[in-house]
């Protein structure tokens, strides 16, 4: 029992990253009908910038926000270098373009400044722990929940109570009428790319702080943890979201560490196995939303 | 009816790139595409040294004489037949990391070859191809310009395409690989390192010697490439030498960062003196370091693979005290730390890699060796004489494939990182 409350805590820690990454996600597909895969990118270039950063020898103190304003100001580059180009496009031409960007940037990061790991040091407390009756917690994980957990609270504070929270929703649940109303259709999308940024900047300071180092392909692997997170939980809700990402870091952990040695490195075929088996009877993720498309 | 198509096509690029993992970029074709060097001066001296390599016919390049010559003050121009080395590189961020130094570091030792004279009045021209998506096509463009040997890219998904494309008729040189499925001297494709079994096995005694008698693995599944054939090997090497495997662990290569379930798992299993081995990358294994030694097992004694020099263990945190298996041990003044000044001086900057360098740079010399031994361009008798090729003393050590299957029994280096620098223990 104590083995799997460790593990349930465990996997909460890790699941709270992946809903930070999936809350962006869900935002972009909110207003855009877009499915993100460039959403990894916001990660790989932060952590060149960490590297930078932490080759001047600040602390992570500083390189922390600098993660999120890099991130948040590559989110909006890419918006105006690529996805402005397509706005009235299919979501077919779309995706494609957001694989485009991810391939070109690993190719620009590949040639600029090489294809090696770089690698910087994680904070020093990273793997402290605390123990709390039979239980044996990292810091980290209870870090990364409460964070979540105040992020979450601010962004749904900022869609449901300021102007533009108000402009983002209802670009999300009808882009056209929202306009006829006057809602400026470009400062609600480069809002909703600088929230998706922010999102992904706190998540890319936890991914970072964890692995210490990043190359040109990081991104890869945040991209798919948060759409799959926004797929389990239901495209277009916040709070699924936020589920489908805790519970994917609950099954991985769990899996990994209740399965048999023997087949243990089943654990990723055995998650996919569960969100195929759950989409059989949830197609719509774990929350149904009225319209997909709401934010 | 559009987000459920979405959905699917969704799921369809998911797994694609999830099975792909992280090789699906490359660098720009046109800016590292096609990389020449054919200038050199005229001289027979090439061969003359007693260095270089070990054969019926002499070393095809005197290294030492090779690494003193001064690019400014060249020999007369070689003036015969070309020889013609074709560079297959993957410069993904797969690999990238050892493809892209090692065809900028070939190109310029065949300068200062050429420099020296060539081989045997022969000004050696190297053509580096990355291989993109299409690794035979790559290969085939390679052949077309009349490439007499190939050197080609560590990983199978890659090398096995060049090596269905040459037909086995041309030598093909595997640099940077320890992937024993493309060691195959029958069809004319060599490993110039050591293989998995001989690192893991290496890994395994170095630990049974020091008194270890009980080791715990992280692997990927038996019997997969590298990350699960290396824990195998490992395994058989220290059950035969009497030790214990406690546990076998999955974890996802160059990805998993939290161990906490490992560590879970391992906390009930741990006296705190063990062995732990794999060949995960070298944030993986500080991680998992730091992870035990939070959780109070101070006491382990870690090990890797060449995947550590590769990654840069170095110059990791929290990296003091793990052991590795490099294929070069690289020390001041001794050829390879000449070979890679000498770049750095030519060019003014240094390669992005070291320890790999010397593989790219031996397995031409292998080829020029196989040349200069049949004395002949024809490419199949030039693979009958890579096949003899016995005591070749190379920047990577002695390499010799006859007798072989193509994986040379080379010497495995043990190293220790000490204070962000490796300290050899044994060899």
């Amino acid at each position: 029992m104590t083995s799997l409350l460790q593990n349930l805590i465990d996997g909460l820690g890790q699941g709270s990253i992946y809903a930070l990454l999936a809350l962006g996600v869900a935002v972009i597909f909110g207003v855009m009908h877009l499915l993100n895969f460039a959403h990894g990118e916001l990660i790989t270039v932060s952590g060149y910038a960490a590297v930078a950063a932490f080759g001047s020898n600040l602390s992570w103190w500083l390189v922390a926000p600098l993660i999120i304003v890099v991130s948040i100001v590559t989110s909006l580059v890419i918006e105006r270098v690529a996805f402005s180009r397509v706005r009235g496009a299919s979501e077919f031409t779309q995706l494609l373009t957001s694989f485009g960007i991810h391939i070109i940037v690993s190719a620009v990061l590949i040639m600029s400044v090489g294809a090696s790991v770089k690698t910087f040091a994680e904070p020093p407390w990273i793997f402290d722990r605390i123990d709390v009756g039979p239980l044996s917690l990292e810091k980290f994980d209870l870090l990364v929940i409460a964070v979540t957990a105040v992020t979450l609270a601010a962004t749904t504070w900022l869609l449901q109570r300021t102007t533009f929270g108000l402009s983002l929703r209802a670009a999300a649940a009808d882009f056209d009428t929202a306009r006829l109303m006057g809602v400026d259709s470009d400062r609600v999308i480069r809002g909703a790319f600088a929230l998706s940024g922010a999102l992904a900047g706190v998540a890319g300071i936890f991914w970072l702080m964890r692995a210490g180092n990043t190359d040109p392909s990081a991104g890869i692997d945040p991209m798919l943890k948060g759409v799959l997170a926004a797929l389990i939980g239901g495209l277009g809700s916040l709070r699924g979201a936020v589920l489908g990402g805790l519970a994917l870091g609950v099954a991985e952990v769990l899996l990994r560490s209740q399965l048999p040695s023997s087949v243990a490195v089943l654990t990723d075929a055995v998650v996919f196995g569960l969100i195929a088996f759950l989409f059989i009877f949830r197609p719509q993720g774990l929350i149904t939303v009225q319209h997909a498309e709401r934010v | 009816m559009r987000i459920k198509q979405l959905l699917a096509l969704l799921f369809a690029f998911a797994l694609v790139a999830a099975a792909c993992g992280g090789d699906d970029t490359s660098a720009d074709d046109s800016d590292g595409g096609d990389t020449e060097s054919s200038e050199g001066s005229d001289s027979e001296d090439g061969g003359d040294g007693d260095e270089g390599g070990s054969s019926s016919s002499g070393p095809a390049v005197d290294i030492d004489a090779v690494l003193a010559v001064d690019l400014e003050n060249c020999e007369a121009p070689p003036t015969g037949d070309p020889i013609r080395v074709g560079m297959a590189m993957d410069f993904s961020d797969v690999v990238g990391f050892v493809d892209i130094p090692g065809s900028q570091l070939v190109p310029h030792f065949a300068d200062l070859i050429n420099c020296a004279g060539g081989v045997n009045g022969s000004p050696v021209e190297v053509r580096v191809q990355e291989v993109g998506d299409d690794a035979a096509l790559a290969a085939s463009e390679l052949l077309d310009w009349g490439a007499h040997f190939l050197i080609g890219p560590p990983f199978a998904d890659f090398a096995l395409p060049i090596l269905q494309t040459t037909e086995g008729n041309v030598p093909l040189f595997i640099a940077a690989s320890t992937e024993p499925s493309l060691s195959d001297a029958e069809n004319n494709s060599y490993l110039v390192s050591f293989d998995d079994a001989g690192q893991a096995s290496a890994a395994a005694d170095y630990a049974i010697s020091q008194g270890i008698t009980r080791a715990f693995v992280f692997t990927e599944g038996a019997g997969v490439p590298y990350t699960g054939v290396n824990p195998d090997e490992f395994i058989a090497a220290f059950e035969a030498g009497g030790g214990e495997i406690i546990a076998e662990l999955s974890y996802v290569w160059a990805a998993d960062t939290d161990f906490s379930a490992q560590v879970e798992e391992l906390s009930g299993l741990l006296e705190g003196n063990e062995a732990f081995f794999s060949a995960a990358l070298g944030f993986q294994v500080t991680a998992l370091k730091g992870q035990l030694e939070a959780a109070g097992f101070d006491g382990i004694t870690y090990m890797g693979t060449d995947a550590l020099d590769a990654t840069g263990i170095q110059v990791e945190d929290n990296a003091d005290g793990v052991i590795h298996t490099p294929h070069i041990f690289i020390e001041p003044g001794d050829r390879n730390d000449l070979l890679l000044t000498s770049y750095t001086d030519t060019n003014g900057e240094e390669l992005g890699s070291r320890g790999f360098m010397g593989l790219y740079v031996d397995s031409m010399l292998l080829g020029l060796q196989g040349i200069q031994d049949c004395g002949c361009t024809d490419s199949e008798a030039i693979g009958e004489a890579v096949r003899a090729i016995e005591g070749f003393d190379g920047f990577s050590g002695e390499i010799t494939y006859a007798g072989t299957n193509g994986t040379p029994p080379k010497a495995v280096p043990i190293v220790q990182v000490e204070g962000g620098a490796d300290v050899l223990l044994s060899k």
